[in-house]
């Protein structure tokens, strides 16, 4: 019974990452953006989310006690609204470039959760986050398979909208700029409003995530937002295939896997005062992993994406 | 009003700059950004740190030098601290980004960099584990100069090590072969090849100047705040901000741009509270993107 | 010191593997010849002498510089073996002053032999020395062609590359280029040009081949070829426009 418990809690954990990693297919997979600031993005969307659905606090800004799905609305929206801010800012500009502002988004973001405390609570965080089936608390088996069946079902309405979007005329403009630069200069302005709505579509997606798994745990801190998460998700979406739903989803559960695996086995292996020590041996493990995977297998599991040679070094001359 | 944010903000600024000029090159040289640079300068750092602590084992305590906290053991370190950091940054670039440079997706290596930043900087966590530590835990009086300003003998040999450094680098970017070839590169690799340039060689000689210039400026942090495994990457966002700020390839850019940071980051400490500074090179960089994007000293990409 | 200075045999070269776009030409070029190669547009003119400048990696074939095999060797060691390559566009570094640019060319040499060299381009070329402070990019496209040529013969090649010097100029610059060019062979430098503008390259030159899909279709003396029925067929007949910029 525990470990049906456990499978629930760790399948609801790693379905909220590929919620995340679907958002960063959009992203990258697809339209071919690099997002160095996942962490900032799913953060805004926990944050709102909680703003909206607590209880009235008087120590901060908010709650404002509404239901939980206009909160996962409002997460999608803010966290939308910044991804297309960010996108506007930066996507007629070199590819660097979005790389380097997102990755300022996510600093930014942690840093007003941490010290906006009439907003955010600072660095306690927001609890009290209402969660849904809270009546079923008292049967944790039941109540973890029906946060799963929660997460499970967003998971799927995500990957089938994903599916739908890819395969529309609006999917394959994306395409099309992603494999032929001269396609997107000769679309010019229209081709930046097309990336601008991806990349906000993807944040939206990750700001869903997140608030999805504020509501899965009922308590969020600026430190679960930290640059980790946007490594991890990178790594999931790498793992399983840049470009591939099914690689982003499969990705995520498989490294979930890898990662509480290898926590578990250094909990057992190392005595308590050297397990700090040991969780940075397991990111660097990871970050190794996420390297080989870019040398030898581009593609991950599921992959097929054909990079395109934008920005490339003067790209056509031989090596 | 205070004037001590004026020496504060140099200082921030001259470590910025330093870094900011390792992440120009890397940019306008080998055409990505590199992630990893703010990890060069955590690593330089933990190098010096280890040799000073081998020459003490070795000739046992050494009296600091006139004034400073410190003695000549840590200018030897420091020197073998920027070769080491050099030789880190020239084995990445040989097992990873030359490799995947050579398939012509800058976009990958930037990956690959965020990825390898990760990997050194939790590599440090894990050989010194995360608790700051320090050069020297001598308490230095400083000095008044005049209209409210203090400035310890550490501050000053520092902020003239800068001053030397970025004029060093300047004449090697502007009067020696080594860094004509280097401009050449970053204005067009495949022209170079042709008027004899060994574009190898020059990617080696920005890779060792980056990194030693890192080594130096995550010194001067150990030196004057503290040496932490995260020391580096705290300094990538204001690093990237400089160099895009001063103009990217441009090395007094990334230096002016650094100092800029550095003052904004001072006076918003003075003005608008600590816990704020981090965000001073996200506003700055987000202004530089929307009101002029190529910086200060920067032209136009063909 | 006989033999030609360069002898290319059954060139094959192309940017991506099994797909040549030079299918086994070969030329030869004699010790202060100016030896033009002409062709329709897509003849592979470009990649061919790039090919021969190590820029285009080769499959198959030889190219002979003095009687040495540089077919492998890499482009940035061409101009130590006494090959200076001028490329069609980009071929200064605009951001670059007049004398950097001149400079980065002596990296080879020694410093004060480098200098001296360089005192005696701007003899050579007046104009650059009046601009030898200026940023490159600042220059003239005509002036440019004279700075990437000086840069060129900074080395003393025994060989001198051109591709396609007058693309882009007006028709005035074209004939600078051209005298320019003339004026260079009379000094003793032997040269080697892939042109567009046929009536000019002829004019100045002393043989041509006219190169077709890849290989080298017709060779003779410069001046006949232009009157040759065969050639004007093949490739004359297309009256070239005095300002085609195209690439082959």
């Amino acid at each position: 019974m525990d470990l049906i418990g456990y499978g629930a809690f760790f399948l609801t954990t790693a379905l909220i990452f590929a919620i995340i990693s679907l958002g960063l297919n959009l992203q990258w997979g697809l339209t071919g953006l690099f997002n160095v600031g996942v962490a900032g993005f799913v953060a805004i969307g926990a944050y709102t989310s909680a703003l909206m659905t607590t209880p009235d606090d008087p120590a901060r800004f908010g709650g404002f006690g509404l239901p939980i799905l206009i909160g996962w609305a409002g997460a999608m929206a803010v966290a939308g609204i910044a991804a297309a801010v960010t996108g506007f800012a930066t996507l007629r500009l070199r590819s660097d470039y979005l790389a380097i502002t997102t990755f300022g988004v996510s600093v930014v973001v942690q840093l007003v959760a941490l010290n906006a405390q009439k907003l955010t609570g600072g660095a306690f965080g927001v609890g009290f986050i209402p969660r849904p089936f809270a009546g079923l608390a008292e049967t944790p088996l039941l109540f973890n398979l029906s946060n799963l069946a929660i997460v499970a079902v967003v998971t799927l309405l995500a990957w089938l909208a994903l599916e739908h979007l890819s395969r529309s005329p609006w999917g394959r403009v994306l395409k099309a700029l992603r494999e032929d630069e001269r396609a997107a200069i000769s679309l010019g302005k229209s081709a930046r409003f097309y990336r601008v709505q991806a990349f906000a579509v993807g944040g939206a997606l990750m700001g869903l995530a997140g608030a999805v798994q504020a509501h899965f745990t009922g308590f969020i801190a600026p430190d679960n937002y930290a640059p980790m998460l946007t490594f991890q998700v990178w790594v999931m979406l790498i793992v399983g295939g840049s470009g591939s739903n099914l690689g982003a989803v499969v990705g995520s559960v498989l490294v979930w896997a890898i990662w509480a695996g290898s926590g578990a086995l250094t909990a057992t292996l190392f005595p308590p005062e050297q397990q700090a020590r040991a969780a940075s041996l397991q990111i660097v493990a990871i970050g190794v992993m996420l390297c080989v995977i870019l040398l030898f297998r581009p593609n991950g599991l599921f992959g097929n994406l054909t990079y395109r040679r934008r920005f490339g070094l003067k790209a056509r001359k031989p090596s | 009003m205070n004037l001590q944010f004026v020496v504060d903000g140099l200082l921030t600024g001259s470590m910025i700059g330093l870094g900011a000029i390792g992440v120009t090159l890397t940019y306008a040289i080998l055409r990505f950004s590199n992630f990893a640079h703010g990890d060069f300068m955590a690593w330089g750092t933990y190098a010096t740190l280890a040799v000073v602590g081998a020459i003490g084992a070795m000739v046992g305590k050494v009296a600091p030098l006139g004034p400073f906290s410190f003695g000549w053991p840590l200018l030897v370190a420091l020197a073998v601290g920027c070769a080491l950091t050099g030789l880190l940054a020239l084995a990445l670039d040989a097992v990873l980004f030359s490799r995947l440079r050579a398939r012509g997706q800058s976009i990958i290596v930037v990956m690959a960099s965020f990825g390898a930043s990760m990997a050194l900087r939790s590599l440090l966590e894990f050989i010194f584990t995360s608790r700051p530590t320090y050069f020297s835990r001598a308490i230095q009086i400083a000095m008044p100069v005049g209209f409210g300003i203090r400035i310890t003998p550490d501050q000053i040999a520092l902020l003239v090590l800068t001053a030397v450094l970025v004029a060093a680098t300047h004449l090697l970017m502007t009067r020696t072969q080594t860094g004509r070839s280097m401009q050449a590169v970053s204005q067009n690799p495949a022209l170079a090849r042709v008027v004899g340039i060994d574009v190898a060689r020059v990617v080696r000689a920005t890779w060792m100047l980056g990194a030693a210039l890192a080594c130096v400026a995550g010194t001067m942090v150990g030196i004057l705040v503290q040496i932490r495994p995260l020391m580096g990457f705290d300094m990538l966002l204001p690093m990237f901000a400089a160099a895009i700020l001063g103009g990217i390839g441009s090395v007094p850019g990334a230096v002016l741009g650094g100092l800029i940071i550095g003052l904004a980051e001072a006076a918003a400490v003075q003005f608008v509270g600590a816990e704020w500074r981090a965000a001073v090179s996200f506003v700055i960089l987000m202004a530089v993107l929307f009101v002029r994007p190529i910086g200060l000293f920067g032209v136009k990409e063909r | 010191m006989s033999g030609p200075v360069l002898q290319v045999d059954g060139l094959v070269a192309g940017y991506e593997p099994g797909v040549p776009i030079v299918r086994g030409a070969s030329i030869r070029v004699e010790r202060g010849e100016i030896v033009v190669v002409l062709g329709p547009n897509g003849a592979g003119k470009s990649s061919f002498i790039k090919a021969i400048a190590g820029l285009v990696p080769v499959s198959a074939g030889k190219v002979l510089l003095d009687g040495t095999d540089i077919t492998a060797v890499p482009a940035h060691r061409m101009v130590r073996m006494g090959l200076a390559f001028v490329p069609q566009t980009e071929n200064i570094f605009p951001l670059m002053s007049v004398d950097d640019n001149l400079k980065t060319a002596g990296g080879i040499l020694k410093s004060k032999e480098a200098a001296e060299r360089i005192a005696r381009m701007y003899d050579t070329f007046p104009d650059l020395r009046t601009f030898r402070r200026t940023a490159a990019g600042n220059l003239s496209g005509g002036q440019r062609q004279m700075l990437a040529v000086a840069r060129a013969l900074i080395v003393e090649p025994k060989l001198l590359v051109l591709d396609e010097p007058s693309a882009g100029l007006s028709p005035k610059l074209v004939s600078m280029v051209f005298s320019m060019l003339s004026d260079i062979r009379k000094a003793g430098v032997t040269i080697l040009l892939v042109e567009q503008n046929a009536r000019a390259a002829l004019a100045i030159g002393d043989r041509a081949y006219v190169l077709v899909e890849g290989r080298e279709a017709h060779e003779g003396v410069a001046s006949e070829l232009w009157n040759d029925p065969v050639v004007a067929e093949l490739y004359l007949g297309q009256r070239p426009q005095p300002s085609t910029g195209g690439a082959a």
